[in-house]
């Protein structure tokens, strides 16, 4: 009889401890739970991007604690917690969402003072193009190498959105590829601005923006939309939640839903985004070599396309009368980072003429990059889908 | 209101429907489909050709122009809610009591055989079909390109082939007429844009001329705005029309005046001259438990400066 209950006790402690992570684990797991911790310390010790790199660093501890499957715990498990809210990823419902709070906090004036600054902004897309062929030349089909490029973009709901319509087994990666290159604007734009400017143009000086009437913020997203959606119907999710989150926020007459669109919703969205991101990076799925080549052509588009944003202003610039010219440090804003790589037009305007500030003439591209990634999503989309 | 509400939903509702279509249809089955008693009999397979869920309970089969509700898809039964782009197949057994797919009537060999499909309202043809009498055994007839047939629903036979089973015409009971096994598209670059530069060139032309049309637009909408701006200034001016390029002219407006005026009409707008006098005390009594209180239960959010 004691044996009997000896027996019991040891099978179950033998069944419990097969059910733990610690029997699961393997080295992949150990090697994301500490890409999800740098992510965490990236985010609250760099300040790096906190509200993205909190999620979905702590979504890749909760994608990596290892388990038994057919328990409904895990992300790919159908009917579980995770695979319920991640659903929101799969099917590319998130990403819309995100982009009517975008709309709703984006004001779009400086784009509309100076409307010419929209080209620098579709400029800037070339970084997707650019990635677009090396990853042909790479060997990936041409749908996984058109939602590897989005990355270029720098916008990481467009990533998350193209991806999950072309390649939906390489989602995690781009996505956490995307929102990392986000985070590290910082760090990436400026080399390529300095290696692209001469110290003569990073002095160029802009004409203030004149003031844009609210008859024209209003007409923005309905023309925008329409113009916009007829060229690329495709781009429909993204761009038409994009123009209605503003028209809401310049119609002057829905203020509260602008606030919650802008506020309330878009926290809850990314929260919800960035922890099941970072979840679906489960190691089995994600340390593969397809990532490192995916992180890999990540980093070369948004090079590129930092770079062709400043190189297009310089070529522009040939074209405009000499009080017209454009300052080339704003040329890095053409990506979608929005607002971190107008920041650092901004701060690098303002390292070589302490007097000389650039913000609201890059939230012009800025702003305008967002408009065309969405386009070029759209693009790719009709194409490939 | 509500008539022009419920004029709308209705026609809607049509419209969708008008998804439903015939996609293939066998007369004489004797060595082909089984039925879910093992028998073999004639089968019409309906496809739903929209891209969402289509139910379709209550829309009516009939193989008989004077009797369009001869047999009502039952209600009841999730197989009806048909997925997007998918089929299903009635068997023609004239044996409605073994269930919704067994239809009451059977197709006759030999003679031209006309299938209607009706809407609810037992009026409206979604969609027909005219089997021709040539039809051999085990042969069916089928729409060359899944759900494609004539757009108001009436039998046009260029859309239409007969299938006789070999490897070219192939029978697809409950499957697609023709079968997708890759995505044309990607094919198609992989094939004639294998190094990206044509879909490079393309998309960017797309992406310039959406951004530049926008911006043209808003040129027009800016200049536009302007003029109209500097008309009402001069009115406002001068208390009458004058010429807006002579209005323009004399504009010397500098930043410190608008700055200046600026700040009185702040001040002026906010100015608190008049304040509420009503005072208002509501009690707010709570009975006191530590189970609510939130000494015990909360503390202040971190916050890192």
């Amino acid at each position: 009889m004691e044996l009997d209950l000896a027996q019991f006790l040891t099978s179950n402690f033998q069944q419990f401890w097969e059910f733990t992570g610690f029997h699961n684990v393997t080295y992949e797991h150990l090697i994301m739970i500490c890409v999800g911790l740098f992510f965490i310390y990236l985010a609250i010790k760099k300040d790096f991007e906190p509200m993205l790199l909190v999620p979905i660093g702590f979504g890749i501890l909760v994608g990596n604690i290892p388990f038994q499957m057919g328990n409904e715990i895990g992300i790919y498990e159908e009917g579980s917690v995770l695979n319920i809210l991640y659903n929101g990823v799969r099917a590319g419902w998130y990403p819309p969402l995100i982009f009517l709070g975008i709309g709703a906090m984006t004001d779009f004036s400086a784009l509309l003072a100076n409307p010419k600054l929209m080209l620098v902004g579709a400029a800037a897309q070339f970084g997707i193009f650019g990635a677009y062929m090396v990853a042909l030349w790479l060997g990936f089909m041409p749908d996984q190498a058109a939602a590897i490029a989005i990355i270029g973009g720098a916008d990481g709901p467009t990533a998350i959105f193209l991806s999950s319509k072309l390649a939906p087994n390489l989602m995690g990666a781009i996505a956490v590829s995307a929102y990392s290159y986000m985070a590290l604007v910082p760090v990436i734009q400026p080399p390529i601005m300095r290696l692209f400017t001469t110290k003569k143009e990073r002095l160029i000086r802009m004409k203030p923006a004149r003031a844009v009437s609210q008859n024209e913020k209003i007409l923005f997203p309905i023309f925008g939309l329409l113009l916009t959606c007829f060229f690329v119907p495709s781009g429909l999710p993204l761009l038409g939640m994009l123009f209605f989150g503003n028209l809401l926020r310049e119609s002057g007459v829905t203020t509260r839903l602008a606030k919650t669109a802008s506020n309330a919703l878009t926290d809850i969205v990314t929260m919800l985004l960035g922890l099941t991101v970072g979840a679906s990076t489960q190691a089995s799925e994600f340390l593969t070599k397809e990532t490192i080549l995916i992180f890999a052509l990540g980093f070369m588009a948004f090079v590129i396309a930092s770079a062709s944003g400043v190189l297009f202003v310089k070529i522009f610039n040939l074209f405009l009368g000499k009080d017209k010219k454009i300052n080339p440090l704003i040329g890095n804003a053409g990506v979608s980072a929005v607002p971190m790589s107008a920041r650092i037009s901004n701060n690098m305007g303002l390292k070589y003429d302490p007097s000389n500030y650039l913000l609201m003439h890059a939230m012009g591209p800025n702003v305008a990059g967002v408009i065309g990634s969405a386009v070029a999503a759209g693009v790719l989309l009709g194409f490939l889908g | 209101m509500l008539l022009l509400c419920f004029a709308v939903s209705a026609t809607a509702l049509a419209q969708g429907r008008r998804g439903l279509r015939i996609n293939e249809v066998m007369v004489q089955n004797d060595s082909n489909y089984v039925d879910d008693y093992g028998l073999k009999h004639g089968w019409i397979e309906l496809y739903n050709s929209t891209y969402n869920y289509m139910e379709i309970s209550t829309v009516y089969l009939t193989n008989d122009r004077s009797n369009p509700k001869k047999y009502p898809v039952p209600r009841g039964d999730v197989r009806t809610d048909i997925p997007a782009r998918q089929h299903v197949v009635f068997f023609a057994d004239n044996e409605p009591n073994k269930g919704t797919f067994h239809i009451s009537f059977s197709l006759v060999p030999g003679v031209d055989n006309w299938i209607g499909l009706y809407d609810t309202d037992g009026i409206t043809l979604l969609d027909e079909v005219v089997v021709p009498a040539s039809l051999q055994p085990n042969q069916t007839y089928a729409l060359k390109q899944d759900g494609i047939s004539s757009p108001d629903g009436t039998f046009d036979p260029q859309y239409w082939e007969v299938r006789d089973g070999s490897n070219e015409k192939y029978i697809t009971p409950s499957s697609n007429n023709v079968i997708i096994d890759t995505n044309e598209n990607i094919d198609k670059f992989r094939q004639h844009d294998s190094s990206g530069i044509v879909m490079t060139i393309v998309a960017m032309l797309i992406v310039f001329s959406a951004l530049i049309l926008l911006s043209l637009c808003f040129y027009v909408f800016g200049y536009l705005n302007a003029r109209s701006a500097r008309i009402k200034k001069a009115v406002a001016q001068h208390g009458e029309e004058v010429d807006i390029e002579v209005a323009a002219r004399t504009s010397h407006d500098s930043g410190e005046e608008i700055a200046a005026i600026s700040m009185a009409l702040y001040e002026h707008l906010n100015t608190h001259d008049l304040e509420e006098t009503i005072l208002t005390i509501n009690k707010v009594k709570r009975s006191y438990s530590p189970w609510s209180s939130k000494i015990y239960t909360l503390r202040e959010t971190p916050h890192r400066r």
